[in-house]
């Protein structure tokens, strides 16, 4: 992912200017914008079926695998590290791939960040308590992160990071010590959840000490159902 | 005209003590550098400036130190701050005052969006602690029955698997995918190789050892049958040549000269040249160990299958 190629295809004027939009790209390579239909064209007929339904299968397997962390998937790493040459072709690769996805695994491909174009998979299918596999191992994690979410939420939205460390202290994981299953609570809060999307963790201006509040992120936004955060309020409240 | 702080100070004092009160506010570098005490034109008095940059100083401070406080729906220092900002702004002539106006007002408006949206949110009456409780009964802990005060605390004992209670009744409100892994792992090409080294090596040892054991029979046995000769005829010379060869078999031949070796090695035979210079063999005895141990030789005897097959017709 490192490699920095300078790719030889050619460029239209039009997809050169629009090259400061794309700023995750490296400055070696040049920016991925969405081709044209004739450009699309011109491209399905330079390779064969087959070799499409390769790249296809290339991206999906890329795409899994990016989801084991729940990292999102970057367009331009896509195109750099998997499509290169198909690059004229990626329009019609997304929509298999997302089809594929959508009815072999029953997943969806959502575009959680149209600026800088990241994507992640969500399921198609709603878990109820009733339908959950019982014997599969949960993830304590999530039950964290469900935890900050529904402060979040019942909150209107954004919170302060001292408010979350006083709910989560009373709940007997403190960010300044090692806990014991979630380990550096601190850095999975504000980092690891951070990078999954899950929540955003800013800094609130003009503040003096600095002061960092914390909002849903894109991913939640997507994934986390808020009837149901409303439901468990509610059963818990009880 | 300057009541608001440190009220009654003669103004055109320039010692600051009134800007200075912070000690490390004034970053002005510039001196004074009129005389005290003369009656000048509050707009170009230096002094005065500074002390009404200092004061705006002071109160950007007090905004930002004191933010929970000013935060608090329960009284009204914001607008105290705001209605102070404004007399101060009266007697601002220069730009550098009008800056830190600006600061203190950018101030001064975050803490008001924070007050407002904090009275939006006082409706919903949301209590994380209150939650906290909840949900510690809601993870399974035990409380202990030592009186009502505990129950409030959330004191007791949380069980194990109280996280993983939580998480499971998150999951139905997640719409994860399921991430995907190989069923059986992937290989590893490591192991193998360091077991099969240490197989090879415990074969190579064990097959040592019966080398070993099978050339410590063979020594003795020929050791026997050195003994053997020598009782039946404790005079004559053996010659060493009669004793190794077989003269059916020239790896035989081989193998004896081998062992032979080996009991003139460990000093239970001895090679000797007779009178006619041909070598000999004798077992040692031993009472003469001492003197034969004292004297040791070493020599390369060789033999080849032309030597062997002429040897045949000798023997």
């Amino acid at each position: 992912m490192t490699q920095r190629k300078r790719l030889s295809n050619s460029q239209t004027p039009s997809q050169s200017k629009r090259r400061s939009d794309s700023l995750e790209e490296d400055d070696g390579d040049m920016p991925f914008t969405q081709p044209s239909s004739s450009q699309v064209q011109r491209g399905m007929e330079k390779f064969t079926n087959s070799q499409v339904d390769q790249k296809v299968a290339e991206v999906l397997q890329y795409i899994l695998v990016k989801d084991q962390k729940k990292i999102p998937v970057r367009r331009a790493d896509l195109v750099r590290n998997i499509l290169k040459d198909y690059r004229n072709v990626y329009p019609e690769i997304i929509r298999r791939v997302v089809q594929t996805l959508d009815q072999v695994f029953g997943f969806k491909l959502v575009e959680i960040d149209t600026k800088n174009h990241l994507y992640i998979l969500i399921n198609k299918l709603e878990l109820s308590e009733a339908t959950a596999p019982l014997n599969a191992p949960s993830n304590p994690k999530m039950g964290l992160l469900f935890v900050i979410l529904s402060v979040i939420f019942m909150k209107r939205g954004v919170v302060k990071e001292s408010l979350i460390w006083n709910t989560l202290k009373k709940l007997r994981v403190d960010p300044g010590e090692k806990h014991a299953l979630f380990g550096d609570v601190k850095k999975l809060v504000t980092d690891e959840f951070v990078r999954q999307r899950y929540l955003e963790f800013v800094r609130v201006p003009h503040t003096e000490p600095i002061e960092y509040e914390f909002r849903w992120g894109q991913r939640a936004e997507v994934e986390v159902s808020k009837a149901k955060i409303l439901e468990f309020m509610g059963q818990v409240s009880d | 005209m300057r009541k608001s702080k440190g009220g009654g100070e003669d103004p055109s004092r320039h010692n600051g003590s009134t800007g200075r009160r912070r000690g490390d506010r004034n970053s002005e570098g510039d001196h004074d550098g009129f005389g005290s005490g003369s009656l000048q034109d509050d707009d170009n008095d230096p002094a005065t400036r500074r002390e009404i940059r200092s004061k705006y100083r002071d109160l950007i401070n007090s905004v930002q130190q004191n933010r929970e406080d000013m935060l608090s729906p329960s009284n009204n220092k914001l607008t105290e701050v705001l209605e102070e900002a404004n007399k101060l702004f009266k007697d601002v002539r220069q730009p550098r005052e009008a800056a830190l106006d600006a600061q203190l007002l950018v101030v001064a408006t975050d803490l008001g969006k924070e007050k407002a949206s904090q009275l939006f949110a006082e409706g919903s009456s949301f209590n994380p602690a209150a939650f906290a409780v909840h949900l510690l009964s809601f993870m399974g802990l035990n409380r202990l029955e030592n009186g009502d005060n505990e129950e409030e605390n959330g004191e007791g004992y949380l069980p194990n698997d109280a996280w993983d209670r939580v998480a499971r009744r998150a999951e139905c409100c997640f719409r994860t995918a399921p991430t995907f892994h190989y069923m059986m792992g992937s290989f590893h090409a490591e192991p193998p190789p360091p077991k099969q080294r240490i197989e090879r090596q415990r074969k190579l040892k064990k097959m040592e050892e019966s080398h070993q054991e099978a050339t410590e029979k063979e020594v003795e046995r020929i050791l026997g049958y050195l003994k053997s000769y020598y009782q039946d005829d404790p005079t004559t010379p053996i010659s060493y040549y009669e004793f190794v060869i077989d003269p059916n078999s020239f790896s035989r031949t081989v193998e004896n000269m081998f062992h032979a070796s080996f009991l003139i090695r460990d000093g239970l035979a001895r090679m000797y040249l007779d009178d006619d210079k041909l070598p000999c063999i004798a077992p040692v005895e031993e009472e003469m160990e001492g003197a034969a141990s004292t004297s040791r030789h070493q020599c390369v005897t060789s033999i080849s299958m032309k030597t062997w097959r002429v040897s045949q017709f000798y023997l």
